[in-house]
């Protein structure tokens, strides 16, 4: 049992047209200490995965079915009030993808990381906003900026201050939601070391969420493919760049161009994700795989395990 | 590749005037400016695709708009066909915007929501009097359609922006630029919007186009490892200045100029065993109201010597079709 | 010292609007015939022209338009004391207008900050429960009531409290009008106690037309800062739902509303006008239709002027509000 065990998650909303069926029965772990990646194109569900777990949900998603635990608790059990107070933060923090939002423009830095310490510990102002100042020496860009607004900073030490709030009750996870989404490479790169050395050093486990292969290569022991609200596989980062077993995952590997190496041809996926209001039967992919077979429009193909390997894959090829 | 340039830019400048309040600007004497393009010159040949690649505040946006006039540049020549775009009287200018044609980044923003997409790819059909009547129009616009892969395009024809994908709606916005048969686009990060599987076919089909039409191609982006596929030359932009100028390939491998190393240090790549490259530059862009005396790169470069402080350096050959603006180029 | 160059700026062109609009009041009303010569107006046909003569002396109408009566007309502003009535025998304004205008700003005072601090609490917590019961319920509440056009809601109120209540359980529940009751409380807590009886009619009548509409504006401000990153920042926090309501959205739209509640100061000025008529409420604005009416002009002059004022300060106010609550406007300083 890991840090964080998702168990079959399947989360829906309602819309007026029906029911969104936008993750469906995906499970994955997080290790203590460890990084994690949910990668996957713009409506797959990784975020919807991330608030089910914060129960942030939007009133109209629910969750339908699976547990979520968390150093062996059942999250979606636990009493709500019990759930602000004891996880939300002091265990499990998140970073939004935060070029402006995430900051409340009418506070400053400094504010905003103390109200953090001070809804979960019994401090004085002046002992929380003093923290503050420490965490943004942490993060790089010095606790002199502690009575700075958002639009004061640019975007990069934002991002930074975004993080030294995440960090500032010592949480054991944080979610990481297209963290460095919007910031210009030089910036993201920094961004980036500083998430990565952070993590390390203190030993917390992450989830990062992209959409973005070549980040989540940078920063990520693990990985699990979202398509369609459904994981597709999941494993050893390093073995599933280098062989991967389901068709989406390959072809959208082959989609990334890399700045090393020889000019590949970039792969190409044709036609276009379902609609969750009513996925296609069977495999969510196979409408647009190359390789499907009769059997995929009508099998929802199981999580099969690679014997030997953190290697999980869902496709019918590969039994 | 001289006899057939179909686009030479030389020295443009766009000064943005900075406002200020009436009574400060009667005391003081000097008018500030942002520099965001200061003396870019660079030529396109025919089925040419040229890369503009930088961070955001570079200057590349506003490069791309001020070639087409759409906002109106300081200083410069730009050379299209013989004749200089900058001093072009509105009404010729108006007759030129047929051969001149951008695609935007976001599909979004660029599409009307109240226009059909037949309205929509037939309204620059009618200003520029190509097709008049709609059996016409139709005609053409079926067949670019199609040539975009939205098909049958029959069905495309009276939908509605928000009926379409993101991907779907950017095809649209490319089709509206190549339905006039331009001689020269620019493309302002047309790609950069969708996701990863769509990005691929998109990019095949602007490149199949270019060589269809035999158009010169101006391709504006932050993604410098894309720019791999699509452009053979590629200028680097740092403050509203090109700092390094040439073969794709040969820039990625062996960038001559310390902010293209940094810039392509920083580049994630999709391989998780890939040895990681340490990010050399600190700090963030300088301000391009004033920017630093001498390379303006000089505060943040690590390689900075005196000289960098004080003398500008300008842009001069470094090996084969290339130039940079370093007074001591990388090796 | 930036903040004091902006407000010396705003000052001096605030000087100059309010002297244009003085100016305009004064050609409106004084240059243009005939409204200019209200002595037609008054004098019978069959009057001898020495009579309209003699009112017109006792005027001052028989003087040069420049420069002597705008001179006087200029300085009898600057002095507050609007100078003296179209009446025969002309009697001072400044007096009456300091009184009415009491009695309009306890009325619209009252009514303003009722509204504000019942909309806006309303407007916050429906949008919070958004599409639940208690939304529909002040939503419904809110657009009927603004829906309804003011004298109508106004007539019945008179009607039900002051007559049938009489009536029916014999007994007045509010006056028909007027400020206090004659002779006036000698005892002050007696005769606050008897203002506001006289004030409870209008002023919850104005309540009622108006706070719909701040908590529509309220309601949608929140939904729209409910969607905001930092919101569901703020949750993941772990921060109170309250907190995350007050201290964050509601926080984050105070600037637009400080603005708004500045900005309807000057509103409330005509909206003086029906509510006095109905219940007979010796403000400004009753005695505005009543000046226009008789071409009692140097009366409507000067509550023009008030209003002009008025509206300049609130102008002001706002501007300077917006700077203090939003960190994003530095005041004085352009963008």
């Amino acid at each position: 049992m890991g840090l964080l065990d998702v168990e079959n998650l399947t989360t829906y909303f309602d819309i007026l047209r029906g029911e969104v069926k936008a993750v469906e029965n995906i499970s994955f772990t997080v290790e203590k200490g460890d990084a994690f990646g949910l990668a996957g194109e713009s409506g797959c569900g990784k975020t919807t995965t991330a608030l089910s777990i914060l129960r942030l949900l939007p009133q109209n998603g629910k969750v339908i079915s699976g547990e979520i635990h968390f150093e062996g608790k059942n999250l979606l059990e636990m009493n709500p009030e019990k759930y602000r107070k004891d996880i939300r933060w002091k265990k499990i923090s998140v970073i939004f993808q935060g070029a402006m939002n995430s900051l409340n423009p009418v506070m400053t830095v400094g504010q905003q990381i103390s109200e953090a310490i001070l809804t979960h510990e019994n401090l004085s102002k002046e002992e929380a906003l003093d923290r503050a100042g420490k965490l943004l020496d942490l993060v790089g860009i010095g606790s002199e900026r502690v009575e700075r607004y958002a639009h004061e900073l640019s975007g990069g030490m934002r991002q930074r201050a975004i993080i030294a709030m995440a960090l500032s009750s010592n949480p054991s996870f944080i979610i990481a939601d297209e963290p460095t989404t919007a910031l210009d490479v030089i910036i993201e790169a920094q961004v980036l070391k500083v998430i990565k050395d952070l993590q390390k050093k203190l030993n917390i486990a992450m989830a990062v969420i992209s959409h973005d292969l070549s980040m989540i290569a940078e920063t990520c022991d693990r990985i699990g493919i979202m398509y369609a609200g459904k994981i597709v596989e999941r494993g050893d980062i390093a073995r599933i760049y280098k062989e991967p077993f389901h068709p989406y995952t390959k072809l959208l590997l082959g989609a990334f161009p890399s700045i090393l190496g020889p000019i590949a041809k970039l792969s190409r996926i044709s036609g276009f994700p379902p609609d969750l209001l009513s996925p296609p039967p069977g495999c969510r992919f196979h409408p647009r795989c190359p390789y499907a077979m009769d059997k995929c429009g009508k099998e929802d193909p199981q999580s099969i395990h690679i014997k030997g390997e953190d290697h999980f894959v869902a496709c019918h090829l590969v039994e | 590749m001289e006899e057939n340039t179909v686009l030479d830019v030389k020295n443009l400048k766009k000064y943005f005037m900075v406002k200020m309040g009436f009574l400060k600007s009667l005391l003081s004497k000097e008018q500030l400016y942002v520099r965001a393009v200061d003396g870019v010159s660079f030529r396109i040949g025919e089925r040419e695709i040229f890369g503009l690649v930088g961070e955001s505040g570079c200057g590349k946006t506003t490069t791309g708009r001020s070639i087409l006039r759409l906002i109106e540049p300081t200083s410069g020549q730009v050379n299209f066909k013989g004749s200089d775009l900058i001093k072009l009287d509105p009404t010729e200018m108006r007759n030129m915007r047929r051969r001149l044609q951008i695609i935007f980044q976001d599909p979004y923003e660029s599409l009307n929501p109240r226009m059909s997409i037949y309205d929509i790819l037939a309204e620059p059909l009618q200003l520029q009097h190509i097709a008049e009547g709609p059996d016409e129009i139709i005609g053409l616009e079926t067949k670019v359609l199609g040539e975009m892969g939205l098909v049958p395009p029959e069905e495309f024809l009276y939908r509605f922006p928000h009926e379409l994908s993101g991907g779907q709606r950017q095809r649209v916005a490319v089709a509206r630029a190549f339905i006039m048969t331009p001689e020269f686009v620019v493309a302002d990060e047309p790609v950069s919007m969708l996701d990863a599987s769509m990005r691929t076919e998109v990019v095949e089909l602007i490149l199949g186009m270019v060589q269809k039409l035999a158009c010169a191609f101006l391709y504006i982006t932050h993604d410098i490892a894309l720019t791999r596929y699509i452009c053979n030359r590629v200028g680097v932009m740092y403050l509203g200045q090109i700092v390094e100028l040439g073969l794709t390939e040969d820039i990625v491998h062996h960038p001559h100029h310390p902010y293209t190393e940094a810039l392509l240090a920083a580049v994630p790549v999709p391989d998780p065993t890939a040895r990681r490259r340490e990010i050399v530059i600190k700090g963030e862009v300088a301000n391009p109201i004033n920017p630093p005396p001498g390379c303006r790169f000089h505060p943040r470069c690590p390689y900075a010597k005196g000289r960098c402080g004080k003398e500008e350096p300008k842009l001069s050959p470094s090996g084969k079709g290339r130039t940079v603006a370093c007074h001591f180029p990388l090796e | 010292m930036m903040l004091r160059g902006y407000l010396l700026r705003r000052i001096l062109t605030s000087i100059f609007i309010l002297w244009v609009v003085i100016t305009l009041n004064f050609v409106i009303f004084r240059v243009i015939h005939p409204v200019g010569d209200p002595s037609q107006l008054i004098i019978q046909p069959g009057f001898p022209p020495e009579a309209r003569e003699m009112l017109r002396e006792i005027w001052g109408l028989n003087q040069p338009l420049f420069p002597d009566q705008y001179g006087k007309y200029i300085l009898n502003l600057l002095t507050w004391q609007y100078g003296y009535t179209f009446s025969t025998p002309p009697r001072p304004i400044g007096p009456e207008m300091a009184w009415r205008l009491r009695n309009t700003l306890i009325l619209l005072g009252m009514g303003l900050i009722g509204t504000v601090a019942i909309g806006l609490p309303l407007g916050v917590l429906a949008g919070s429960r958004r599409g639940k019961k208690t939304d529909v319920l002040v939503m419904g509440a809110g657009l009927l009531t603004w829906g309804l056009p003011s004298f109508f809601l106004q007539l019945l109120f008179l009607l039900f409290f002051a007559y049938y209540s009489n009536v029916w359980f014999g007994f007045q529940l509010m006056p028909f009008g007027g400020v206090m009751s004659y002779p006036p409380p000698k005892n002050p807590i007696i005769l606050v106690g008897d203002v506001l009886q006289h004030a409870a009619g209008p002023v919850i009548t104005l309540i009622l037309i108006s706070f719909g509409s701040w908590a529509l504006y309220a309601r949608n401000m929140i939904i729209d800062a409910l969607t905001e990153d930092f919101i569901v920042t703020a949750k993941a926090k772990g921060l109170r739902e309250r907190d995350v309501l007050y201290k964050h959205a509601f926080r984050s739209i105070l600037p637009p509303i400080a603005t708004m509640i500045a900005m309807a100061i000057p509103g409330l000025v005509t909206g003086a006008i029906i509510t006095e008529s109905i219940f007979n409420w010796p403000g400004i604005g009753q005695w505005y239709i009543a000046a226009l009416n008789t071409g009692n002009h140097p009366v409507t002059q000067a509550v023009l002027f008030n209003f002009a004022f008025l509206m300049i300060i609130a102008n002001l106010l706002s501007d300077v509000l917006y700077g203090l609550l939003d960190p994003r406007i530095k005041v004085g300083v352009r963008r």
